[in-house]
């Protein structure tokens, strides 16, 4: 197994970037104090390998400790990658009840009846997510620890967020949650994202709400120039604040890059009558794409290019914590389905 | 939403009554002053200025490729071109292309080997330049013939019998350019206003500074209208029945911190459905060509933002078209355009070199 142990330990130093790499092989904890000093001093990444390879050999460490190694990396710094969110539906009765000790068992246990071949590693951060490495096997090979697939779980929770998961594997995790878990169902939950920390705080509401309140607080943006203007447009302006605030939240909001809508709607309009005849829908698509897109969203409707209050279609995003939707002119049907808002 | 105003088509184009007021002197006057007397005094384009057709004949599947060759028109293909305008050339002959290519060549050749010995008449020179003719790419009688220069170089550390390999691209055009205009040149000079190049190494600005000192022209950069992009995209999706466009895709920025962008697609056979209901009953006269009007083009983007605003409560309006695009080719605010299809080229072209001629100096 030399050859894997040597591509894995080369793709852990590619990854791991200088500046992180020593308090990542501290938090290991599986080096001496010499050998950690020896890391510490070279600079390029191909002695680092030699060096780190060198290492594994004298403290006889095996490719399941480098990929605790990777782990470790990856709970520090989880915002990289695409991280796709789940829900676990329909709890059974006792789904409240279990705890770390019975999930671990089994979720390990489950998992390596359904995939022989696997490799599963379980720690427990200390925000109370439980991360899991799978490295996938099949009857003909040994676990692909290049290709792993990390799965992020709140106990009390019915979140799950995964990161890259084949259409193979998908099933096979599916069923080891769902028993584990003691839920009915493992649904995709249409929120995707390159943060787990913006999709998760998203999904749990994890970032400064805003209710609505009667007492409406006072505009604090730029300086206007003109008194007039800025007499006229105080409280316009403050109900648009507090409504775009009310819809995406106050604060520093979760980084989501984008939201995607399948329009299939009816054309409606009363200036022209032929497309407003049409029995098929309107079918387009849109995607709303920013580095941070609530935040773009909030200054839409607080500067007034979004009417408020907010359309549903928008405040959804953060309501339920989605960013794929499918919208149709049928009433509410499955969750990811909404009325269109009447003109 | 507000209407839009439709001001630009009440602006008369054609004031052909008014004289000239000083026929004794010689300078001729820019296009943009076009007739009418009032742009005369001001920079910019006065209320009665020329103005970009408010009409356009439907594009038909061209007969380009009956016309040019199959190999001359994959060159202009599926290649995303900068655009800029050129003001008229002066005593630029399409016989002395040979000639051309030799000067350019070396031209490119001393400023990129500045400070090195290089014999540029002898094969040590490692750029050849071509120049070519596409003769059939022409509308009408009165435009000039299209000319594609073509770059080729071996990599820097070539081997001896590594062939050489076309490095950039570049072709002058015109299309039905406008006739008056034309015919208003001074006998020495050639109307190519459309430039079109590759945007690779650096070589456009020293193609740009040849052409500026042997034909005492002008580049500017040529971007793409709003209008323009609406133009295109109702174009375009008036050929869904010939030649399907896929989707009808659209790429707006919105002015928000930070920035919002957002990528509109339409599905191919509802855009055409939306189009030919905006249409007006027209009355096919002239031989069956149907032209389309600025007021149709407008609606048909109205609906499209109608239907958006109806959903999301936001106005795309008050952000920017920066992209459109369709499976004949796409086009950019930023003065870029890709022909993804040569059948409707030529309308597309059409529709460029208007710009290129309206945006000139002189």
């Amino acid at each position: 197994m030399d050859e894997s142990k040597k591509r894995l330990v080369q793709r852990i130093i590619r990854r791991i970037p200088a500046k992180m790499l020593k308090t990542t092989l501290e938090k290991w904890g599986r080096l001496n104090g010499e050998q950690q000093r020896a890391m510490d001093s070279i600079q390029s990444k191909w002695a680092l390998t030699e060096s780190l390879l060198d290492i594994c050999e004298e403290n006889e460490l095996a490719v399941k400790h480098l990929a605790e190694l990777e782990m470790i990396y990856m709970i520090n710094n989880p915002d990289q990658g695409m991280w796709y969110a789940f829900q676990l539906t329909d709890p059974g009765d006792e789904a409240q009840s279990v705890d770390l000790m019975q999930f671990r068992e089994q979720f390990k246990s489950h998992l390596k009846e359904l995939v022989r071949e696997v490799s599963v590693k379980i720690k427990k951060h200390t925000d109370e997510a439980v991360w899991i490495r799978i490295a996938w096997g099949d009857a003909y090979s040994r676990p692909d620890h290049l290709k792993p697939t990390y799965v992020v779980h709140y106990l009390q929770t019915p979140y799950v967020f995964v990161t890259r998961l084949t259409s193979k594997q998908k099933p096979m995790l599916s069923q080891a949650m769902v028993l584990s878990t003691r839920y009915q169902y493992f649904k995709d939950a249409n929120l995707s994202g390159r943060n787990l920390t913006a999709i998760r705080d998203l999904l749990m509401r994890k970032y400064q709400q805003v209710f609505p309140t009667k007492y409406l607080s006072p505009l604090t943006e730029r300086k206007q120039t003109n008194p007039h203007i800025e007499r006229e447009q105080a409280k316009p302006a403050a109900n648009r604040l507090q409504m775009a605030c009310e819809a995406f939240g106050g604060g520093t909001l979760p980084q989501l890059q984008s939201a995607v809508y399948k329009l299939e709607t009816k054309f409606r309009d009363h200036t022209n009558t032929l497309m407003t005849e049409r029995e098929e829908p309107f079918r387009c698509a849109v995607k709303f794409s920013s580095k941070n897109l609530l935040e773009s969203l909030k200054n839409c409707a607080s500067s007034g290019i979004a009417s408020t209050p907010v359309t549903p279609l928008l405040s959804s995003i953060p309501l339920k914590g989605k960013n794929y939707f499918v919208i149709t002119d049928n009433g509410p049907g499955p969750s990811s389905q909404m009325r269109q808002t009447q003109n | 939403m507000e209407r839009h105003h439709n001001s630009v088509t009440r602006t008369p184009l054609n004031s052909v009554a008014v004289q000239r007021r000083s026929k004794s002197k010689s300078y001729r006057l820019s296009y943009r002053s076009g007739i009418g007397a009032a742009s005369r005094l001001a920079f910019t384009p006065g209320l009665t200025g020329r103005r970009l057709n408010t009409s356009r004949k439907a594009p038909k599947s061209d007969k380009i490729t009956e016309k040019v060759t199959k190999e001359q028109l994959a060159l202009l293909v599926k290649t995303e071109w900068k655009l800029s305008y050129v003001t008229p050339l002066y005593q630029f002959r399409h016989t002395q292309l040979k000639s051309y290519s030799r000067q350019l060549s070396a031209f490119i050749a001393a400023e990129k080997l500045q400070g090195m010995a290089v014999d540029v008449e002898g094969t040590q020179n490692p750029f050849r330049v071509s120049f070519s003719l596409l003769q059939e790419m022409t509308e009408s009688a009165d435009d000039a013939v299209t000319v594609l220069i073509q770059i080729h170089s071996k990599p820097l550390f070539a081997r001896q019998d590594e062939p050489q390999r076309p490095v950039w691209s570049g072709w002058l055009t015109c299309i039905n350019g406008n006739l008056e205009y034309l015919r208003s040149l001074p006998k020495d000079f050639v109307c190519l206003p459309l430039f079109c190049s590759s945007e690779a190494g650096g070589l456009t600005s020293l193609v740009k500074s040849w052409f500026q000192q042997s034909f005492d022209c002008c580049f500017g950069p040529l971007e793409i209208s709003h209008t323009s992009l609406q133009w295109l995209m109702a174009l375009w999706t008036n050929c869904q029945q010939e030649s399907s466009i896929r989707q009808l895709k659209m790429i707006w920025t919105l002015p928000v911190e930070p920035q919002l962008q957002v990528t509109y697609t339409v599905d191919a056979e509802d855009a055409w459905q939306l189009w030919s209901s905006v249409r007006k009953e027209n009355t096919a006269g002239e031989g069956g060509e149907n032209s389309i009007d600025i007021e149709e083009v407008m609606s048909f983007m109205q609906g499209l933002k109608g239907h958006f605003f109806r959903h999301f409560r936001l106005d795309l309006s008050a952000g920017r078209l920066n992209e459109v695009s369709t499976a004949l080719g796409s086009a950019k605010s930023s003065g870029r355009i890709k022909f993804s299809n040569s059948k409707y080229m030529i309308t597309t072209l059409m529709l460029l070199t208007e710009c290129a001629l309206l945006k000139m100096p002189i």
